[in-house]
């Protein structure tokens, strides 16, 4: 019982999935924040631990996570908002490359290696 | 050409669960998926049941998936699908009776819950409710419909909540809060702004995608969430 993907689900799927993470990144920062409560010490501790490269090349992956989900959340306000309705594959497309584009400019500077 | 057709069946009375079967079927240029099912049906297995009944795009009863996708039976032509194999299956979250029948009780309930019908409280005078050819143009696409469930049962919001009211329903409401005449429009808003009316529409567009007549019912909810949001309830 296959369902084909057209370009509005996968844009929907995406848009849930990231939805999701930023969610639980959000969660994550809190706890991770909460550690300003045991002092300079501890925190500084984690801090450094967060220095880690794989939690930079995280980073990066949220910066997309970020990215696609605003694009996307922009993209449907303006077709809620009952414009372009005949172009929201275009208008999918334009959150992927304009994504892509931020994306790299934001993941060059960050990038640790 | 040689087409192989696998065709989700299922007998209530024989079967726990629905199965696969493969038919051969000899297609000429212009045979249409319905074609390939009445072939099946007259010449290979009787006891393969569907519903069909114009052939023409017009009665709504032969909505299935096609290779995955909702359309009409009588509506696709079997050779511009470019596959070898054709995959007919009942829609989806429907209910299954037999084989490509499904319940549409449940759809056409929902049909009936956004009071499907003119609401005047005004008195009715002597003349027709005129309305102006503007007027009437913004129920073109709405009255187009022919009820047959492959936008509802293609919508991943429906998939995941059988409650909400789908596509289809949503689209017969701004067929009414638009019309001119009816007065009935703050009744439906109410309806339709239920928790499972028109917010569970995530503007995925599948029922766009499925509808056999081209209509969009994606911008007919974003028209009504407008309304609702400008109108004080």
């Amino acid at each position: 019982m296959f369902y084909r993907w057209h370009v509005g689900t996968v844009a929907w799927v995406l848009h849930r999935l990231s939805g999701a993470l930023i969610v639980f990144y959000l969660v994550l920062h809190i706890w991770v924040m909460s550690f300003l409560q045991k002092g300079p010490e501890s925190f500084n501790r984690v801090m450094h631990l967060l220095e880690n490269p794989l939690f930079k090349l995280l980073e990066i992956g949220l910066l997309g996570v970020v990215i696609y989900h605003s694009l996307n959340g922009i993209r449907l306000v303006i077709l809620d908002l009952g414009y372009g309705m005949a172009h929201q594959k275009k208008m999918f497309w334009a959150v992927v490359v304009v994504g892509i584009v931020i994306f790299v400019l934001g993941a060059v500077p960050l990038y640790p290696f | 050409m040689e087409i192989t057709f696998k065709i989700l069946r299922f007998d209530p009375d024989k079967n726990k669960k629905p199965y696969y079967r493969k038919y051969t079927v000899k297609v000429e240029p212009g045979m249409t998926v319905l074609d390939g099912l009445n072939e099946i049906k007259w010449r290979q297995d009787g006891t393969l049941a569907y519903r069909r009944s114009c052939r023409s795009a017009i009665c709504g009863s032969c909505a299935m998936t096609i290779n995955g996708v909702n359309r009409l039976a009588c509506n696709s032509q079997i050779l511009a699908l470019k596959r070898k194999t054709v995959v007919v299956e009942p829609l989806r979250r429907f209910p299954i009776i037999k084989d490509l029948i499904v319940d549409m009780d449940p759809f056409f309930e929902k049909m009936s819950i956004i009071k499907p019908y003119l609401i005047t409280h005004s008195p009715a005078g002597l003349r027709e409710r005129l309305q102006s050819p503007e007027e009437r143009k913004l129920l073109d696409e709405p009255v187009t419909c022919i009820l047959c469930g492959a936008c509802t049962s293609s919508c991943p919001s429906y998939w995941y909540n059988k409650n909400y009211l789908g596509p289809a329903s949503l689209f017969k409401a701004y067929r009414f809060v638009f019309d001119s005449r009816d007065e009935g429009t703050e009744e439906r808003l109410r309806i339709i702004s239920d928790r499972d009316g028109l917010w569970r529409c995530h503007s995925i567009f599948n029922c766009v995608e499925a509808c056999p007549k081209s209509l969009n019912p994606t911008y007919a909810i974003a028209e009504l969430k407008k309304k609702i949001v400008t109108t004080k309830l």
